[in-house]
């Protein structure tokens, strides 16, 4: 489903000297796999991230989804990739301030269906998520756990086939986290969604089918120790 | 995504910045109602009396007209019927008169005509029968003016016209489904016969309208000029609506000036507004591009924003203008109805409709897309990126190009004033280019001075203004606009006021008492009327000294509607000393004294291409040669003045009939007691009104403050605006500040130094914006002043204006940081847990 190439982000920094905060990492993920990395801040983790998402443009190697080179995408075909083969959940704090659960949860569907088609589309899967009595609830009214929650239904609206998690338990407690965690894991098996998260949290080993730490750019083996 | 999903997304992000929203609403229908008010003003005042021309020429092209109000002899209509080429000739007689009614009194344009005009179309006669009530001797008037007389169909009222009293019925009203928007001309309508012995003119006649053949326009102009042998004017039919266009342009002008400067006061408050919800609308961009909207879509949400924003602004904006010129701008400047028909209609043109409502748009297009910037960048993450200050770069290159700006107004000031509308333009550039800089200059000198005093709140309220520099720069830029707008344009229309003050002065000093035909249509003392009898009647009062006769008129010459000012000979002073612009008031005086000599408004000298000593045709209606003494101000009559002495005037006009008489009354007669002597000596019926000298110096002061009333108007409202969006901005942003002061609160300060916190702020913002625009003010007055003297050629007592701007400056800046306090000390009682909360 997804697969790195030799990915490489090298920036020039003041001096002439050159930060590598991505370094030649190779990495496959299969449909339905979730696939976690662990690294301290400024491992490049994020970098990894946005580089996936056609965000940002890798120095050297290629990202490859379904074996079509997303880092070679024009402007306009990675805006419709993300649109419509990725989901991306990020902290809670991008939902729309004053705009209720259910309308930050339908934003990427809009694209596509009109949005009463798109309220009723996702109303089944906030049930899911557990906000089936919080759809109208506006956005900075619900807890950091339930605006989690609002990202991932975000995330999953347009059915991708890929996700990438970055750091989707930072702000939350543990108990929260765990649910979180199990509710991104099921429903990416149902849905055959690969998954790639970025996190500090030591809980997230435990819900990944594979676990994988980025340190100076590199990736390495998790050693839960280190 | 579809329009529907786009208005969705709207409505549902709205309820989260309805209160910043509405303020941008606000400023942009203050700018809107503003810009529109003042443009029905100036376009009801065209379009009157361009109306009541098309309502009387109708379908004739051509016009032989007199050259004063004494007209020719209708046996001329015979001759231009009889010319090759002419379809259609009408007779016209226009006299000006006083119509009094039960209720009140009125200047109108008395038209007599007959019915061959009904056979031109013209609106106002078409489905007025002229001749049915020939013989009944009666008049027809409008409905509104009927009303304002008091009078219906079959009762009487008087005409007063060149000190004749005449009693007239009214035979009809005509209503709006009969004369259209011309209902609201001041127009009394009667048979031709019968307006020449309302008059008295005899058979005379002042215009004939003439329709040529097709294709024999031409040709028919050039008989007409045979005919008229130099002493009475041709001219397209459009001749009136020209001269009033001229006339009215200082006043048009000006008010699209404070119209610009509203427009931008208003698109101020609705950027400042919108400034309040960029960080909303940069997140709400780096949201969509990141799930993968392209910049079009994104686009595409943005400019909902702002075409939902500037349509119902700009309707609100639109519909305040209304209500505002019906309340405040419906006054018509009394000076121009002296000399033109201006009706009262108020004409809503889809122009300006087009205009104010456009600039709506634009202003909130303006606003909503200026994180612009964002969306184009090919980085899709940019709008996450915080907003940069400007660069030391930047700056600079913003200091370079005000400094160039300045430059640039400074030289207009001295070298080239004619260019004054270029130099306001560069001033305004040069004043917002700098204040970027002037106002890193105050925090500069706030943290210089900041290691002397034992208190956080100088470095907290610094640290403040540094961090939301682009909202603070707008928000002083708002007061630095308003402020400019308000001392130049009040120092300006200041020192207008007091050269008109001067003149009205200087044209009653030769004078004790006038005596003069009566009625608000002869404020400049224009009508002539026959001295037989009267004359001899003043003279032997027992208070009289000497009784000498005053001539004047207003004159076609060229574009312009001149007004002519013929003291006798023997006045002293004979010339308007404080008027003239070139030459001595002593050499002025002899040459007048001596005849053939007369003193030109320099822009009509200029026009003409005449210089002190040269000799021209006066086109009167006797042509007669004189050589300019001098040049002069317009003396307050923006089309321009010529002075000469009253034989002069006798000569070149071809009458011995006067204007007035100018009365000296015997040492120890007060003028009230001069007054009243005369007036009892006329008796109630003579058509003469007794003036004393001081009276009329007034009531010509009053006139010219009428006159420039709406310009006060306009400043007074800017002024408010500006106050209200300053404070509008301030209070929004320190509001929106209360999780920052709740963090301030945890670190240990109190509620006391918080609130000096933020007054301190207000101050530096209101002070440094208000400076700028209260320097630039000044300068902007001198711009304006010269553009008056220059341009317009209006009395100018040119001042420094420094005291007003002071005033100004410190009621602006108090008056606004009053207001924030309000916000400021609810703010500050936020409780610092909020500090603590997500």
């Amino acid at each position: 489903m997804l697969e790195l190439r030799e990915l490489a982000k090298h920036y020039a920094a003041i001096g002439g000297e050159t930060i590598r905060a991505v370094d030649g990492v190779s990495l496959s993920v299969a449909p339905g796999e979730m696939v976690a990395l662990y690294g301290p801040s400024g491992s490049g983790k994020t970098t990894l991230l946005l580089m996936i998402a056609a965000l940002l443009e890798p120095t050297a190697g290629s990202v490859l989804v379904d074996g079509r080179d997303i880092s070679s995408l024009s402007k306009t075909e990675a805006s419709r990739f993300r649109l419509t083969e990725l989901g991306f959940v990020r902290q809670s704090f991008d939902l729309l301030p004053g705009v209720s659960a259910i309308d930050n949860a339908v934003l990427k569907l809009l694209s596509t269906v009109r949005w009463r088609e798109a309220h009723r589309r996702i109303e089944p899967l906030l049930e899911r998520l557990g906000l089936g009595q919080r759809l109208e609830h506006r956005s900075e009214t619900l807890s950091m756990g339930e605006r989690q929650r609002v990202m991932i239904a975000r995330a999953l609206s347009t059915e991708p086939r890929l996700l990438l998690a970055d750091e989707p338990t930072g702000s939350l407690d543990s108990q929260r986290s765990r649910e979180v965690l199990e509710l991104l894991r099921e429903l990416c098996r149902e849905r055959g969604v690969a998954v790639v998260l970025v996190s500090h949290d030591p809980l997230a080993a435990g819900y990944a089918d594979r676990v994988l730490a980025l340190r100076d750019g590199r990736l390495q083996d998790y050693e839960p120790d280190r | 995504m579809r329009l529907s999903n786009l208005a969705h997304l709207y409505r549902v992000r709205l309820r989260a910045r309805l209160f910043q929203e509405g303020l941008a609403v606000v400023g942009i229908a203050a700018g809107v109602a503003l810009l529109f008010a003042s443009q029905i003003a100036s376009d009801s005042l065209s379009s009157s009396v361009a109306q009541l021309n098309a309502g009387i020429v109708g379908s004739a092209q051509l016009q032989l007209s007199a050259r004063d109000a004494h007209g020719f002899p209708d046996r001329l209509l015979g001759q231009v019927r009889r010319l090759p080429g002419v379809r259609l000739a009408a007779p016209l007689l226009e006299v000006n008169a006083n119509a009094i009614g039960p209720k009140g009194s009125e200047s109108v344009e008395l038209v007599g005509a007959d019915s061959s005009l009904s056979a031109l179309g013209g609106a106002l006669v078409r489905r007025a029968a002229l001749t049915p009530f020939a013989g009944l001797g009666a008049v027809v008037l409008p409905v509104p003016l009927a009303k304002t007389l008091g009078v219906r169909e079959g009762q009487t009222l008087t005409f007063q016209t060149g000190g004749k009293v005449s009693e007239a019925a009214l035979f009809q009203q005509l209503g709006a489904r009969q004369i259209g928007p011309l209902i609201d001309s001041p127009v009394a309508l009667a048979p031709l016969e019968y307006a020449q012995e309302l008059s008295g003119v005899g058979a005379r006649i002042t215009r004939v309208l003439v329709a040529p053949e097709a294709g024999r326009t031409r040709a028919v102009r050039s008989e007409l000029l045979r005919l008229a042998a130099g002493r009475l004017n041709v001219e397209s039919s459009d001749y009136e609506v020209r001269l009033f266009a001229k006339a009215a342009a200082a006043t048009n002008q000006s008010t699209t000036l404070f119209a610009a400067i509203s427009a931008l006061v208003g698109f101020l408050l609705a950027f400042n507004a919108m400034l309040l919800t960029v960080a909303q609308r940069r997140r709400l961009i780096a949201d969509l591009r990141r799930e993968g909207y392209s910049s079009r879509a994104v686009i595409a949400v943005l400019l909902l924003d702002a075409a939902v924003l500037g349509v119902f602004a700009s309707a609100v904006g639109l519909a305040l203008g209304d209500e505002l010129s019906v309340l405040l701008f419906r006054s018509t400047p009394g000076y121009l109805a002296s000399a033109f028909a201006v009706g009262s209609q108020r004409v809503v043109s889809w122009q300006s409709v087009s205009v104010a409502a456009v600039g709506g748009i634009l202003a909130a297009l303006l606003a909503v897309l200026s994180p612009l910037r964002d969306i184009l960048s090919r980085d899709p993450l940019a709008a996450t990126a915080p907003s940069s200050a400007s660069g030391a770069r930047t700056s600079a290159l913003l200091g370079a190009g005000g400094v160039a700006c300045l430059a640039v107004s400074v030289v207009t000031l001295l070298a080239a004033p004619r260019a004054a509308a270029l130099g306001v333009a560069c001033l305004l550039a040069a004043m917002l280019l700098l204040l970027p800089l002037s106002f890193a200059g105050a925090l500069w000198l706030v943290r210089r001075l900041a290691p002397g005093v034992t208190s956080a709140v100088p470095h907290v309220a610094v640290m403040e203004l540094r961090s939301g520099r682009g909202r603070a720069i707008a928000i002083a830029a708002t007061g630095a606009i308003a402020m400019f707008g308000s001392v130049s344009i009040q120092g300006a229309h200041g020192d207008l006021l007091h050269g008109l003050e001067n003149a009205a002065h200087d044209e009653n000093a030769f004078t004790d008492i006038w005596v003069a035909p009566a009625g608000s249509y002869n404020l400049l003392t224009t009508a002539p009327f026959a001295t037989r009898g009267v004359l001899q009647k003043i003279e032997h009062l027992q208070g009289v000294r000497a009784v000498r006769i005053y001539r004047g008129g207003l004159l076609d010459y060229g574009e312009r509607r001149v007004w002519v000012i013929a003291p006798p000979r023997e006045a002293t002073p004979l010339v308007p000393a404080s008027q003239l612009v070139q030459g001595t008031p002593a050499t002025a005086t002899g040459r007048l004294r001596e005849g053939g000599w007369a003193i030109l408004s320099e822009a009509l000298a200029r026009e003409h291409h005449l210089r002190v000593g040269q000799a021209f045709t006066l086109p009167s209606p006797s042509p007669s040669s004189f050589r300019v003494a001098a040049l002069s101000t317009n003396i307050g009559w923006a089309p321009g003045a010529i002075v000469i002495n009253a034989s002069d005037y006798a000569r070149a006009w071809g009458s011995e009939d006067a204007s007035a008489f100018n009365v000296l009354l015997a040492p120890g007669v007060s003028q009230r007691e001069g007054v009243e002597e005369i007036r009892r000596a006329l008796g109630p019926s003579s058509g003469l009104a007794v003036q004393s000298a001081e009276a009329r110096a007034s009531q010509q002061r009053a006139l010219s403050r009428q006159g420039l009333a709406r310009l006060t108007q306009i400043a007074t409202l800017i002024l408010t605006a500006a106050v209200l969006a300053m404070a509008a901005a301030m209070g929004a942003m320190v509001w929106q500040r209360r999780p920052r002061l709740a963090k301030l609160k945890l670190e240990g300060f109190s509620p006391r130094e918080l609130r000096a916190t933020i007054i301190l702020e207000g101050t530096l913002l209101l002070g440094v914006g208000c400076a700028a625009g209260a320097l630039a003010g000044l300068l902007g007055q001198q711009l304006l002043d010269s553009a008056l003297a220059q341009i317009v050629n209006y009395p100018v007592a040119r001042s420094l204006g420094l005291g007003a701007a002071l005033a100004s400056l410190a009621i602006v800046t108090a008056a606004s940081i009053a207001v924030i306090t309000v916000p400021g000390w609810f703010a500050v009682e936020v409780p610092a847990g909020l500090a603590l909360q997500d």
